[in-house]
């Protein structure tokens, strides 16, 4: 399980290609449940929906028999349909501003042209939930949908745990997360005549965390040099975590490929041919839906991402055989100390720790025009990480779901740069 | 007098604990001449570029501070807190989260905050801060606050150009509120010396992301536009509310801070809606002049609805995106002419 660490830098034309595992394309079935479940829950009057956001314990409306739709994921949607643009410019011509987060404006456009599922399109649900733990955006955003759509709008309000904030003040913060768990159970009652039950929330919880469990073990495989599995699959098969954690058919989705990847781990059998890693990168960020091309290419380089916080901040360790009350503090927490937000102190010694486990290269940062709080701090995780490790780091601006903002001869031009400056500081 | 310093979006910390402690509060706004590079050495050019300015004079002046304090807002606050904390020289730094919703539980936390940063500035400066002491801020703070009502009531009157009007406010949140007390009496009594509203002027309603520099404030003018309403931090939002004096004094700051005009930082569109109508039918005005600077979420996210719901109530309403600079911009003065031109 050796990577090739002494070859030489491979030309850019050898096309090495990325070997996707034999199960990738079963990821469909979990989607087509989703897709097929959204749409039996919103045509049927006695069933209910909610949009959600990423950071949102979904656990919480499995809990009330009600059906998490995600606005975001709808976005990467379009984008992989080659639909965003539009939609984003359709927003804007409706007034959001050209700097606005282009999941929201893809969002916006999408309601507003009334565009089909498959194309990113998402239907009206019956209630609109939210929180501001990871960004303003997604209260902001789902604010004014709820006011357009005439959708009632609950936002969880999380503290921020910034560096150096204190056990007995993160403790407070609870306090006041677990006081809004029982808010939000009287507003869904409220709004949509349903009522909490508490030992299906349990299931769905402890189910949540057998799914996150696989995908950590995935993981754990990646740290395999050469590397198995790689960012350019994981973008596509992490989506069960996101919209439908615990769900029966990701777990089973997940579990081939976990299958798929340990054989791979076992006979050291690489996601690039063999013999041709050399460069173990970690990416941060959100890919660039619309070119998702870009982790593919990077295997011409012979240089493949073995680690992205983005997928796996989606399985954070969740509350599993705790009672009640235990688990809403255990969810609390989790919600407003998910490893995509962070703060720079704690971000900073999780990266680390990641390029030391994961036998890390280079760093790429995509510093994303749609996404200030994620990209806040870049400067500093930079220096740090070139400092305290010596591994090199790139940021690269562009943005997640606006076609616009990638240049293609820029990109090349940066990405090569950027290999020369891991070959040189290899010798 | 020693001076704590303070980083909040809109009007979010309770500075009159900070006065009860025994130090000036002084809200910082940055400095529209002085070059952003400092700061953008670690926060990059696409973000907020007023927070960008904050952090610059933070990192030039901190020293004259006894300390800092940061207070949840937008993005910009809470995710800058550890830049601030790893680039800003200070004693003495708080992170104050005070809550986005505004109901009984987010009065019962913001309480507990308040507790929070009393505790703190207790055990960094034994500042013995007493209820009395609170109660005797506030009953300062609410003087303030009255005067600027006065001063205020006046626009709509008074030939009183819209930088004075700012810098008075401006001045409110930087000196002792003794001292402002007495400058904006000062104000008051050279607008009433003065001639009335002028016939070349047109009432507005300013909306939008906070003003931070005069500027901006003459091009408005220059424009041919009087704010004579608005609902920004430096302005109505920081006296249209006063701090109940009566009960207990950490939660009278906490309803208050919780009831006054609504910024786009806290949940809530519906109530800054009705403030911006409530406001305009009061003084019988159907100008509304909205902006954002450059790349602030908040207020750029509501813009849209806010604008649509106004002019679908009559009024007129010019939404403009503008720079962090004081030189002239001609682009945005060409925008204000024509909606002038228009009207
Ligand atoms: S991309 Fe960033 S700003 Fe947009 S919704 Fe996601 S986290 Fe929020
Ligand atoms: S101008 Fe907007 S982005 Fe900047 S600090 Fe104020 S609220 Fe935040």
């Amino acid at each position: 399980m050796n990577s090739n660490k002494t070859a030489p830098a491979a030309p850019e034309t050898e096309q090495i290609r990325i070997k996707t595992v034999p199960h990738a394309k079963a990821i469909k079935w979990p989607m087509i449940w989703y897709l097929l479940m959204g749409q039996i829950y919103t045509l049927l009057p006695w069933k209910k929906t909610a949009w959600t956001c990423a950071g949102f314990p979904v656990e919480l409306l499995w809990g009330f028999d009600i059906f998490p739709l995600h606005p975001e994921n709808m976005a990467t949607v379009a984008a992989a349909q080659k639909q965003s643009q539009r939609l984003i410019e359709h927003a804007e011509s409706m007034g959001y501003s050209r700097d606005l987060c282009t999941y929201c404006k893809t969002n916006i456009g999408a309601v507003d042209t009334n565009i089909k599922t498959t194309l990113g399109g998402i239907a009206k649900p019956d209630i609109i939930t939210c929180t501001n733990t990871i960004c303003d955006t997604h209260w902001k955003w789902f604010q004014i949908q709820a006011e357009k759509l005439k959708v009632p709008f609950f936002m969880f309000d999380c503290p921020k745990i910034v560096s150096g904030t204190d056990e007995r003040t993160i403790e407070g913060y609870i306090n006041y997360m677990v006081d809004q768990f029982y808010d939000f159970f009287e507003f869904v009652k409220k709004h949509t005549g349903k009522e909490l039950n508490v030992t299906s929330m349990m299931k769905a919880s402890d189910d949540s965390e057998l799914m996150s469990v696989i995908w950590r073990e995935i993981f754990e495989y990646r740290k395999c040099a050469p590397s198995p599995y790689s960012s350019a699959e994981t973008s596509a098969s992490f989506f069960p975590l996101v919209v439908m954690p615990g769900k029966k058919i990701g777990i089973k989705f997940f579990e081939k490929i976990r299958d798929d990847i340990k054989k791979r781990a076992e006979t050291g059998e690489g996601t690039l041919s063999s013999g041709t890693e050399r460069f173990r990168l970690l990416f941060e960020g959100i890919p660039f839906w619309y070119r998702m091309r870009f982790m593919y290419d990077l295997a011409r380089y012979r240089a493949v991402v073995t680690y992205e916080p983005y997928t796996f901040s989606f399985a954070p360790p969740k509350p599993f055989g705790k009672n009640y009350s235990e688990s809403l503090r255990d969810v609390a927490r989790v919600m407003m100390d998910l490893p995509y937000s962070y703060n720079l102190e704690k971000r900073i010694v999780y990266f680390e720790q990641a390029i030391r486990d994961y036998r890390i290269d280079g760093v790429i940062l995509h510093e994303n025009l749609s996404c200030r709080p994620s990209s806040t701090g870049m400067i500093d995780l930079k220096n740090a990480i070139q400092e305290d490790l010596g591994v090199p780091v790139l940021i690269i601006q562009c943005d997640m779901n606006d076609p616009r903002a990638y240049s293609e001869a820029q990109m090349k031009t940066r990405i090569e740069g950027f290999i020369e400056l891991m070959e040189r500081n290899r010798t | 007098m020693k001076t704590i310093a303070y980083f909040d979006a809109t009007h979010d910390l309770p500075e009159e604990i900070i006065m009860a402690a025994g130090f000036l509060p002084y809200k910082i706004l940055g400095d529209v001449h002085t070059s952003n590079e400092p700061a953008d050495r670690y926060l990059q050019a696409f973000f907020c570029p007023a927070a960008r300015s904050f952090l610059t004079e933070a990192m030039a002046r901190s020293g004259d501070w006894e300390g800092i304090i940061l207070a949840q807002g937008c993005n910009a606050t809470n995710r800058h807190f550890d830049i601030w904390k790893r680039h800003v020289t200070t004693p003495f730094l708080h992170w104050f989260n005070g809550p986005s919703r505004d109901d009984a539980l987010a009065h019962r936390f913001m309480k507990t905050e308040i507790w929070r940063l009393i505790n703190a500035l207790e055990r960094k400066f034994c500042a013995g801060i007493t209820d009395e002491k609170i109660a005797s801020a506030i009953r300062e703070s609410n003087v303030l606050k009255r005067r600027l009502q006065s001063l205020s009531a006046l626009r709509g009157t008074k030939d009183i150009p819209n930088r004075e009007y700012f810098e008075a406010l401006v001045r409110s949140m930087q000196l002792p509120k003794a001292d402002a007390i007495e400058e904006v009496n000062a104000a008051i009594a050279r607008a009433e010396q003065r001639g009335p509203f002028p016939s070349n002027k047109r009432k507005a309603l300013l909306t939008g992301s906070d003003v931070t520099y005069g500027e901006f404030m003459d091009l408005i003018d220059e424009a041919g536009f009087r704010i004579v309403r608005d609902d920004i931090s430096e302005g109505e939002r920081y006296y249209a509310t006063l701090i109940p004096e009566e009960g207990e004094p950490v939660d009278a700051l906490a309803r208050y801070y919780l009831t006054i005009p609504k910024p786009a930082t806290k949940v809530g569109i519906r109530k800054r809606i009705d403030y911006l109508e409530q406001a305009l039918v009061q003084s019988g005005l159907d100008t509304v002049i909205s902006q954002n600077i450059k790349f602030c979420e908040a207020f750029a996210y509501d813009s849209v609805l806010v604008n649509n719901e106004l002019k679908a109530k009559g009024h007129r309403v010019l939404h403009v995106e503008r720079e962090f600079t004081p030189g002239p911009d001609n682009q945005l003065m060409n925008r204000l002419e024509a909606f002038s031109e228009m009207l």
